[in-house]
């Protein structure tokens, strides 16, 4: 009875669009393969810029555990949101930071993917969007969800008027994960 | 979906048709839902000015007829606390949600279980249901409507921010498939009515308000015409009654799974999302070939005393997890006590067990 | 019908004796509502009257009807329950001083602004009185009481000043000697569509009387209250100084505004 799972954390600060991400990815994850996904999420008090994270977990099998004891891979777009969470991740998971964010990481057994997000959501015209290039880049490497399914889900997560860009932004980061080859291989098969 | 969503269309399935709420995080999506889909069934939907109100605006509903409900987080259920011990002394139906978490902060947590039961002053008996998953926080809320009605008493939904905040697949009945209890009716005309006469459950069975049934709900000591009565034996009769219709009817209002807890030498007790991780633990153990069962307690209050001392009466340790200082271990130390080892595996540090955390507990007495 | 009768039959079965000290006002503001209930055909059977905690928190316990008791200054959030549920429902609330004035007055004030459409009928005796005679928000300033041994330095609350403030949309103050104004207003009051206030000044011979008026002789509260009491047009010659240990009596005013119904009501998509 051996489950395949995928265990993702994303970490930030309040206002990145962290727990929409988890949200996005977890449901578009749902809306392919036959896969259950958990979400949950824990921020502070402050409604903007205190510490942020969310972590989801598919899984082809029963989901009990809502956090997992290591996640497979995380996404860090805070240093001080780092620090606290990176001895999570398991060795050899892989860790995708923005080098304009996080500067250091003490984690030398994991594989560390640098995706200049914020400055590349910056050159679509809206820093925010940032994590739809994150999103589209994930999707791209570990091709969990299909492009058609992210896109759906986009729409249906953000406000009519910021759906274009964040679809851009998202194609963007596709685009950026398959000029460099990056490929994060994810066993989730359609469970029965 | 999320969690906090999935107990709102809980609570319309159960026939919800008034809420009060006070903003308070992580609580807020369910007033907010709330506002946006009550009104547009039929239903009052009212944003209060403190949680006081809240509760009280509610009791008033209740007496009215109506299935009434409102929710919010550990502070405000402090304020909560002098309205849930009216709503017991008059039975008034009504469900109140309390998502806990950890002072001044949104973190995760179950520190709230003691006061569930002990928050009030005077006396009474509340049920309170503590789900684990986003599915439960749709069926445990009907259920918690079910049980305010047939007890004519306030059901406390112990929700957490993990589970609230959490989202994940929800499996909506069809309305014909939910199980809808109503409260008990007077048969009896006004003249020859005691509003605080007990049916054969021991409870009255309730008029509304504006029916002619002139019914006085005071706090104070009353008779069961309802009159204010201070008198040693009312007194005493009027608690014995509203106490006893719940502990007389334990079976009835307890949800306890058993996991492999038949023959099993290491028991694990969890409620709420603890539940989740201490199930990964246990058939984690298991696959290893460890006799460990879990016993998943979906009521907390009143304590399922029956099932616990069963469980513990087999094994030869009892391991109670929580996610707070040790709250409820006392609980179980006091009924397993005397048939087992009790320990006690708490994390308090706003965040739920991990597997692995609690796979380590059973490691040490297996 | 308006004779004693008609009134007795108004009282809840096994209720009375009553709780009220003699010379209370409690007791004639009780008569005051039954007489007004009667003129205007008030049907017990369509009525709750709610009470919280103190000496005039009793009163609906007299009553003939559903009636709520027994909880500190909660009354306008039960009657906001109950009038959401059931709007047909005629509300009466019965609150002391310390009820709108103290613990609840929160709930006071946003039922005023919310225009709830409940009677409340203010008992101001102008002291916590079931407790035994301590200060309240409404006691004058200088005044005696258990918990102002060497004289009250609070200043007082003018129920008026902030029940219109708030939003109330019909406010009348009266005193224990003019029963038949204040009847009038209760009538009034039960007739208006919205959130009514009726102030009424009331002996407390006591605690009131005898700590802050030297006198347990109901007579001597009501004579002391009505020194004290003007007409709101006498106040109009007066300076706010002059006026500031003066009662203030009379029909205040009466506006129309919405009622409340619920803090979002649906309204389908054209």
């Amino acid at each position: 009875m051996s489950n395949e799972t995928l265990q993702v954390q994303f970490c930030g600060f309040g206002g990145q669009g962290i727990v929409l991400s988890s949200q996005i990815f977890g449901t578009a994850s749902v809306r392919g393969p036959k896969l259950n996904a958990v979400q949950t999420q824990s921020f502070g008090s402050e409604a903007r810029g205190g510490e942020c994270q969310a972590e989801l977990i598919l899984s082809n099998g029963t989901i009990y555990s809502p956090s997992a004891d290591e996640v497979d891979l995380m996404v860090a777009l805070s240093q001080p949101a780092l620090n606290q969470y990176e001895e999570r991740l398991k060795p050899g998971g892989w860790l995708v930071i923005d080098p304009e964010l996080v500067t250091s990481t003490g984690r030398d057994d994991v594989e560390v993917i640098e995706l200049e997000a914020r400055k590349v959501a910056g050159e679509l015209g809206l820093e925010l969007v940032a994590n739809m290039v994150v999103l589209g880049f994930l999707g791209e490497a570990t091709g969990v969800f299909s492009p058609e399914d992210l896109f759906d889900v986009i729409e249906e997560s953000v406000r009519d008027k910021f759906v274009e860009l964040d679809v851009e932004a998202a194609k963007k980061g596709m685009e950026i994960a398959r000029e460099r080859g990056i490929s994060m291989e994810v066993a989730l098969d359609e469970s029965g | 979906m999320l969690g906090n969503y999935a107990l709102v269309e809980g609570a319309l399935a159960a026939g919800c048709d008034f809420f009060a709420g006070y903003p308070i995080t992580p609580a807020n999506e369910i007033s907010e839902r709330m506002a946006n889909r009550l009104p547009a069934v039929g239903g009052k939907f009212l944003q209060s000015e403190d949680e006081l109100c809240s509760i009280y605006s509610v009791t008033g509903a209740s007496l009215c007829g109506a299935k009434a409900m409102t929710a919010t987080a550990s502070a405000g259920f402090n304020y909560m606390q002098e309205g849930l011990g009216y709503a017991s002394s008059v039975e008034a139906p009504c469900v109140i949600v309390d998502v806990q978490r950890c002072r001044g902060e949104n973190y995760a947590t179950q520190s709230d279980v003691m006061q569930m039961k002990w928050g009030a002053s005077g006396d009474y008996e509340v049920v309170v249901l503590a789900p684990s998953s986003v599915q439960e926080l749709f069926d445990y809320t009907v259920e918690a409507f079910n049980i305010a009605e047939k007890y004519r008493i306030p059901v406390i939904v112990m929700s957490e921010t993990t589970i609230a905040l959490m989202r994940e697949n929800l499996t909506i009945p069809e309305p014909g498939e939910i199980e809808i209890e109503e409260r008990d009716r007077p048969e009896v005309p006004p003249e020859d009515f005691l509003p605080f006469s007990p049916n054969d459950r021991g409870v009255p069975p309730m008029p509304s308000f504006g029916e002619g049934y002139h019914t006085l709900y005071s706090l104070n000591p009353h008779d069961e015409a309802g009159n204010i009565n201070w008198d040693p034996d009312t007194y005493e009769n009027m608690y014995e009654r509203v106490l006893g219709k719940i502990q007389d009817n334990i079976d009835d209002v307890s949800i306890v799974e058993e996991h492999f807890a038949d023959d099993a030498d290491t028991i694990l007790v969890a409620y709420g999302s603890e539940f989740r991780p201490a199930m990964d633990a246990t058939l984690r153990a298991r696959d290893e070939g460890l006799s460990v069962g879990l016993l998943k307690l979906g009521t907390v209050w009143p304590v399922p005393e029956k099932e616990l001392a069963g469980a513990a009466e087999a094994a030869d340790t009892v391991i109670s997890v929580e996610m707070n200082v040790g709250k409820y271990t006392r609980e179980v130390e006091r009924v397993c006590g005397p048939r087992a080892e009790v320990r006690s595996v708490t994390k308090n540090r706003g965040s739920i067990h991990t597997a692995g955390e609690i796979y380590s507990a059973i490691k040490e007495v297996s | 019908m308006s004779d004693i009768d008609s009134y007795r039959e108004k009282l809840r079965p096994g209720s009375l004796p009553h709780f009220f000290c003699p010379g209370c006002g409690c007791g004639q503001i009780m008569n005051f509502f039954l007489q007004a209930a009667d003129e205007v055909d008030l049907d017990f059977d369509n009525l709750v009257a709610v009470g919280g905690v103190g000496c005039t928190a009793r009163i609906p316990v007299y009553l003939d009807a559903d009636a709520l008791h027994g909880i500190h200054g909660r009354v306008l959030p039960w009657a906001t329950g109950i009038k959401l549920h059931k709007p047909q429902l005629d509300v009466v609330v019965f609150a002391g001083d310390g009820g709108v004035g103290a613990i609840g007055g929160n709930h006071f004030i946003q039922a005023a602004r919310r225009n709830l459409d409940v009677t409340v009928i203010v008992v101001n005796n102008l002291n916590f009185a079931m407790t035994g005679g301590q200060v309240s928000p409404t006691t004058p300033s200088g005044l005696n009481t258990m918990t102002t041994p060497y004289g009250n330095r609070e200043e007082r609350f003018d129920l008026y000043e902030l029940a219109h403030s708030a939003g109330a949309t019909f406010f009348s103050r009266w005193n224990t000697f003019h029963y038949q104004q204040a009847t009038d207003s209760i009538k009034k009051a039960l007739n208006h569509e919205g959130f009514s206030v009726v102030e009424i000044l009331s002996q407390c011979p006591t605690h009131f009387g005898r700590y802050a008026l030297g006198s347990g002789e109901p007579t001597r509260g009501m004579e002391w209250i009505e020194e004290k009491s003007i007409t709101i047009s006498d106040a109009h010659e007066l300076t706010g100084e002059e006026k500031k240990d003066k009662f203030v009596l009379g029909d205040f005013y009466s506006e129309e505004r919405p009622v409340f119904a619920g803090s979002t009501v649906y309204v389908e998509e054209k």
